[in-house]
C-alpha cells in the first residue's frame, strides 16, 4: 500500500520533471518516492526472511535505498526551499555515503556485528521475522547522519522562515518530525532490541506525503498562475490589436525602434513612404533611411529624445529607390520590455506641401473669380484693360501727326512716341491673351457636383444684386437628382450670368413684380437647368443674343452669353432661350449625365 | 493766341501722361503732369487760370474726389474728365458739379483739345470777372459811410427827396453825395451804378 501510494506520487512528479527539466525538486521527490516504495518492499522482504544470510542481503538493499532517500531528501530541501546550508547538506550526504560504504565492507552489515537468530513475532496482527544480534558500534555513522539531517532541516526551516518563505515551516517541520520519529524508532530497534521490525519506510512515506502535498499546492498555484497568464495574454492580444489599429490609422509612417536603431514595429504607411517591404523593414536600422551627412544631426536628435523624452525633426528621408522626400518626424521615448525605444510618426511634407499649394491655388482661383463675380464685370474690366493701351496709342499717334506738321519735327520725340505706341500695343495683346486663358481653361476639370449646390452658390454670389432689386426667387428642384460630373466653377458662372441677365431684364419692372424662377430636372440622360424671369423678354431672333459682342446693355460687351454657351458646349450640353409663357424669358441649359461618368 | 494756356494732366498711367502731354504741347499748351491727385494738390497754384485733365479711376484719390476738393477750396480751375470705363450716372454728377466735359478713353485729339479750350476760356472769363469785381471792391472802399448809405438808397430806385427825408439831410446834399458816388464807382449812368451794385451783391448783403 505504501509502495503503491509512493509510486503513484513518484510517477506524477517524474512526469512533471520530464516535462519541465528545470523542476529539480520534482525529480528529487520522484526519486525519493520511488526509493520509499523500494524501501517498503525491502522491509517487507526483511520481515519474511528465512535465514540470517537472506536478512543480510535485504538489509544491504535497504541501506542502498536509505542512501538514495537521504540524498534525494537533502536534494529536495535544497532545490525546493533553497535555504539550507550547503556544507551541512554535503556532510549529511557524505556521512550517509560512508555508512553505505561501511555497510558493504563490514560483515555482516553496519547494523549488527553478528546476527544470533531469527525470531518470529506478531506485529500488527501479522507474523513477521525480526533478527537478534549484537549492534555494530559503527552504526553511529548512520545515526549521526540522521541527526545531521535533522540539524540541516532545522537550519533550512529556520532560515526559510526568517526569509519569509512560509511553506518552509510546513515542509521543514513535518519532515523534521518524521526524521526524529524515525531516529527514535531505529534507536530503540537497534540498541534496545525492541521487538519491532524496521519500518523506516512508514516514516519516509509520511515525509513523501508532506512533500507531495506541498508540491501539489505548488502545482495548483502554478495552474492558477497559468490561468492568469492566459487571461493576461488574451488582454495583451487585445491590446496588441488596438495598438495595431492605432498604428494603421495614423496619417503618416509610424515606427518603433530600439536604442541601436533596430526597427521593431511599423505600419503599412511606413512601407509606402520608405518603399521597403515588410520583410526588408524587419532587418533594417533607422539610420539606413537617411543621408550619411544627415546622420550627425539625427544622432543628436535621437540622443536628445532618449534623454529628454521627445523630439521633433525635419529631415529628408531616402527611399529605397534613392529618391529623397522631406519628412517631419516626431519621436517619443518609450520602455519596451524594460529597454528604451523610440516611437514616432513621420509625415511626408512633400504631399503636405502639394496639398497646401493646391489649396492656395484653388483659393487664388476662387478669389479671382469672386473678384470678377460675373462675366459682365469681367467685360467691364476687360474694357478698362484694353482702353488704356488704346488711349495711349491714339494720343501718341495724334501727337505725332501734329509734330510732323511742324516745320522741323523733333525726331527724338517722334522716336519716343513710336516706342510708347509699340509697348502699348504689346500690352493690349497681353490683355487679350490673358482673357483667352481665363475663358478657355483647356479641358474641363471634372468633379462631382450636386445640382442643388450649383444654384445655391450662384445665388450666394448674386445675392447683393437680387436683394437690391427686390427680386422674388422661387425654386423647383426635382427630387433625387443624381450627382453629376462638371467643371463646377464655370458652370456656376453660367448660372450666375443667367441670373444677372434676368435681373437686368427685369430692371424696368415695377419693383414689386420682379420674379426669378430656378428649376432643375432630369430628362433622358440629361440634367436640365432653367432660369426664368418676367422681364422685358427676348428679341425677335433669340439666337442672336448668343453671338459675341451682341449686347442690349449700354455698358455690356455682349460676351456673357457667348462665353456661357461655350462653357456648356464644352460639357457636351446646350444653352438656349425661349420666351416665357406670359412675360419674360427662360434660359435653359442641359448637361449630359453619362458622357463623363464612364 | 494767349501766351500761356496752362494744362494740368493728372493720371496714374505714366505712358498715357506722356502721350497726352506730347499731344497738348504740340498744340501749344503749357503742360504739367501729375501721377496722382495728391501730388497735384500739393503743387498746383489756385490763382492761375488753367484746365486740369483728370483721370477718373486712380488709386488713393479718384478724379471725382479731387473735383469735390477743388470746389470746396473755391479754385478757379476748369476740369475735363477722362475715363476708361465711366458710366452715365458718374458723368452726370461730374458735369453737374461743374466739369467742362466727361470724355472716354481713347479720346480723339479734337475732342480733348476742344474741351480744354472751352475750359481755359471759361477760367479766363472767370478770372477777368474776378479782377473786375476786385477793382469795384477797391473803389467801394473809397466811399464814406454817408456815401455808401446814399449809394444803397439810390440803387433801390428811391427819389432824392425820399432819401433826404430818410437820412434826415437836405435834398441838395443828397445830390452832392450822389455825384461823388457816381464818380468814385466809375459809373456814367444810374443803370451802370445799379449793375455795379448787383456785381458787388450789395443789395442782398445790405444790413
Amino acid at each position: 500500500m505504501v509502495a503503491a501510494a509512493s509510486l503513484t506520487l513518484a510517477a506524477i512528479h517524474g512526469l512533471v520533471w520530464f516535462r519541465q527539466r528545470s523542476a529539480l525538486a520534482s525529480l528529487m521527490f520522484c526519486l525519493m518516492a520511488t526509493s520509499t516504495a523500494g524501501m517498503a518492499a525491502c522491509e517487507l522482504w526483511m520481515m519474511s526472511v528465512q535465514s540470517p544470510h537472506e536478512y543480510d542481503k535485504a538489509l544491504q538493499c535497504f541501506n542502498v535505498l536509505r542512501w538514495l532517500i537521504t540524498l534525494s531528501m537533502v536534494g529536495f530541501v535544497h532545490y525546493y526551499l533553497g535555504t539550507g546550508r550547503k556544507w551541512l547538506a554535503l556532510s549529511v550526504c557524505g556521512l550517509r555515503t560512508v555508512g553505505l560504504f561501511l555497510n558493504f565492507t563490514l560483515t555482516p552489515n553496519i547494523y549488527y556485528s553478528s546476527i544470533s537468530e531469527l525470531r518470529q513475532i506478531r506485529f500488527l496482527g501479522q507474523s513477521v521475522t525480526i533478527v537478534e544480534g549484537t549492534p555494530n558500534p559503527l552504526m553511529f555513522v548512520g545515526q549521526f547522519s540522521l541527526i545531521l539531517l535533522a540539524v540541516y532541516l532545522v537550519d533550512a526551516t529556520a532560515r526559510g522562515y526568517k526569509a519569509g518563505v512560509r511553506r518552509s515551516l510546513v515542509v521543514g517541520t513535518s519532515m523534521l518530525v518524521f526524521v526524529m520519529a524515525l531516529s527514535i524508532q531505529t534507536f530503540f530497534v537497534l540498541w534496545q532490541s525492541m521487538d519491532t521490525p524496521i519500518i523506516a519506510s512508514l516514516f519516509f512515506v509520511g515525509i513523501v506525503a508532506t512533500m507531495g502535498l506541498e508540491l501539489s499546492n505548488d502545482m495548483v498555484r502554478a495552474a492558477i498562475l497559468a490561468n492568469n497568464l492566459q487571461n493576461r495574454e488574451y488582454e495583451l492580444h487585445r491590446e496588441r490589436q488596438l495598438t495595431d489599429a492605432i498604428f494603421e490609422s495614423a496619417p503618416g509612417m509610424l515606427y518603433l525602434h530600439s536604442r541601436d536603431g533596430q526597427i521593431v514595429r511599423w505600419n503599412s504607411q511606413y512601407e509606402k513612404n520608405t518603399g521597403y517591404s515588410s520583410e526588408e523593414a524587419k532587418s533594417m536600422k533607422a539610420e539606413e533611411l537617411f543621408r550619411p551627412e544627415d546622420l550627425p544631426k539625427l544622432n543628436r536628435s535621437w540622443d536628445r529624445a532618449f534623454s529628454k523624452g521627445s523630439v521633433e525633426l525635419e529631415v529628408d528621408l531616402i527611399r529605397k529607390d534613392r529618391t529623397s522626400v522631406r519628412h517631419f518626424f516626431t519621436m517619443v521615448r518609450v520602455e519596451v520590455r524594460g529597454k528604451p525605444h523610440l516611437v514616432g510618426i513621420g509625415i511626408d511634407l512633400s504631399s503636405q506641401r502639394a496639398l497646401a499649394i493646391e489649396t492656395a491655388h484653388r483659393n487664388e482661383e476662387m478669389a479671382q473669380l469672386a473678384q470678377m463675380a460675373s462675366m459682365s464685370e469681367l467685360s467691364s474690366s476687360l474694357a478698362h484693360e484694353l482702353n488704356q493701351p488704346l488711349a495711349i496709342i491714339l494720343s501718341n499717334a495724334q501727337a505725332a501727326q501734329r509734330l510732323l506738321s511742324h516745320e522741323s519735327p523733333d525726331m527724338r520725340e517722334l522716336r519716343e512716341i513710336l516706342d510708347d505706341i509699340v509697348s502699348a500695343d504689346i500690352r493690349a495683346a497681353d490683355v487679350i491673351k490673358k482673357l483667352r486663358t481665363i475663358l478657355s481653361r483647356g479641358e474641363p476639370a471634372l468633379e462631382e457636383v450636386e445640382p442643388v449646390d450649383l444654384f445655391e452658390k450662384a445665388l450666394a454670389l448674386a445675392q447683393t444684386d437680387l436683394e437690391s432689386a427686390n427680386v422674388v426667387i422661387t425654386k423647383k428642384i426635382a427630387n433625387n437628382l443624381p450627382i453629376f460630373h462638371a467643371d463646377r466653377i464655370p458652370v456656376e458662372q453660367v448660372i450666375l450670368n443667367l441670373i444677372k441677365n434676368a435681373c437686368d431684364a427685369m430692371e424696368d419692372n415695377d419693383p414689386s413684380s420682379r420674379h426669378l424662377h430656378l428649376s432643375c430636372k432630369q430628362d433622358t440622360g440629361f440634367l436640365q437647368f432653367s432660369v426664368q424671369d418676367n422681364g422685358c423678354g427676348l428679341p425677335e431672333d433669340p439666337d442672336r443674343i448668343f453671338d459675341a459682342f451682341h449686347s442690349t446693355k449700354p455698358s455690356g460687351l455682349g460676351l456673357g452669353l457667348a462665353i456661357s454657351r461655350t462653357i456648356i458646349r464644352a460639357h457636351g450640353g446646350q444653352l438656349w432661350a425661349e420666351p416665357a409663357e406670359k412675360r419674360g424669358a427662360i434660359f435653359h441649359f442641359n448637361i449630359p449625365l453619362d458622357s463623363f461618368n464612364s | 493766341m494767349i501766351a500761356s494756356q496752362k494744362v494740368f494732366l493728372v493720371d496714374d498711367e505714366p505712358a498715357l501722361l506722356r502721350a497726352l502731354s506730347r499731344l497738348l504741347r504740340a498744340e501749344g499748351f503749357e503742360v504739367t503732369t501729375f501721377s496722382s491727385a495728391t501730388s497735384f494738390l500739393e503743387t498746383y497754384d489756385p490763382n492761375t487760370p488753367a484746365c486740369v485733365v483728370l483721370d477718373v479711376t486712380m488709386p488713393e484719390m479718384t478724379g471725382i474726389e479731387l473735383q469735390q476738393h477743388l470746389i470746396h477750396s473755391s479754385s478757379n480751375l476748369a476740369i475735363v474728365f477722362l475715363t476708361a470705363n465711366g458710366d452715365i450716372p458718374m458723368s452726370v454728377r461730374a458735369i453737374k458739379s461743374g466739369a467742362i466735359d466727361f470724355l472716354t478713353k481713347p479720346v480723339k485729339d479734337s475732342e480733348l483739345i476742344g474741351a480744354i479750350r472751352i475750359g481755359i476760356k471759361k477760367t479766363e472769363e472767370n478770372q477777368s470777372q474776378q479782377n473786375e469785381t476786385q477793382s469795384l471792391k477797391d473803389r467801394l472802399k473809397l466811399l464814406t459811410n454817408r456815401e455808401k448809405e446814399v449809394f444803397i438808397h439810390v440803387v433801390t430806385g428811391e427819389p432824392n427827396k425820399l432819401i433826404a427825408s430818410a437820412l434826415g439831410i437836405t435834398e441838395q446834399t443828397i445830390k452832392v453825395h450822389r455825384g461823388r458816388v457816381m464818380h468814385k464807382m466809375g459809373a456814367e449812368s444810374l443803370a451802370q451804378l445799379v449793375r455795379i451794385a448787383e456785381r458787388l451783391a450789395l443789395l442782398e448783403s445790405n444790413s
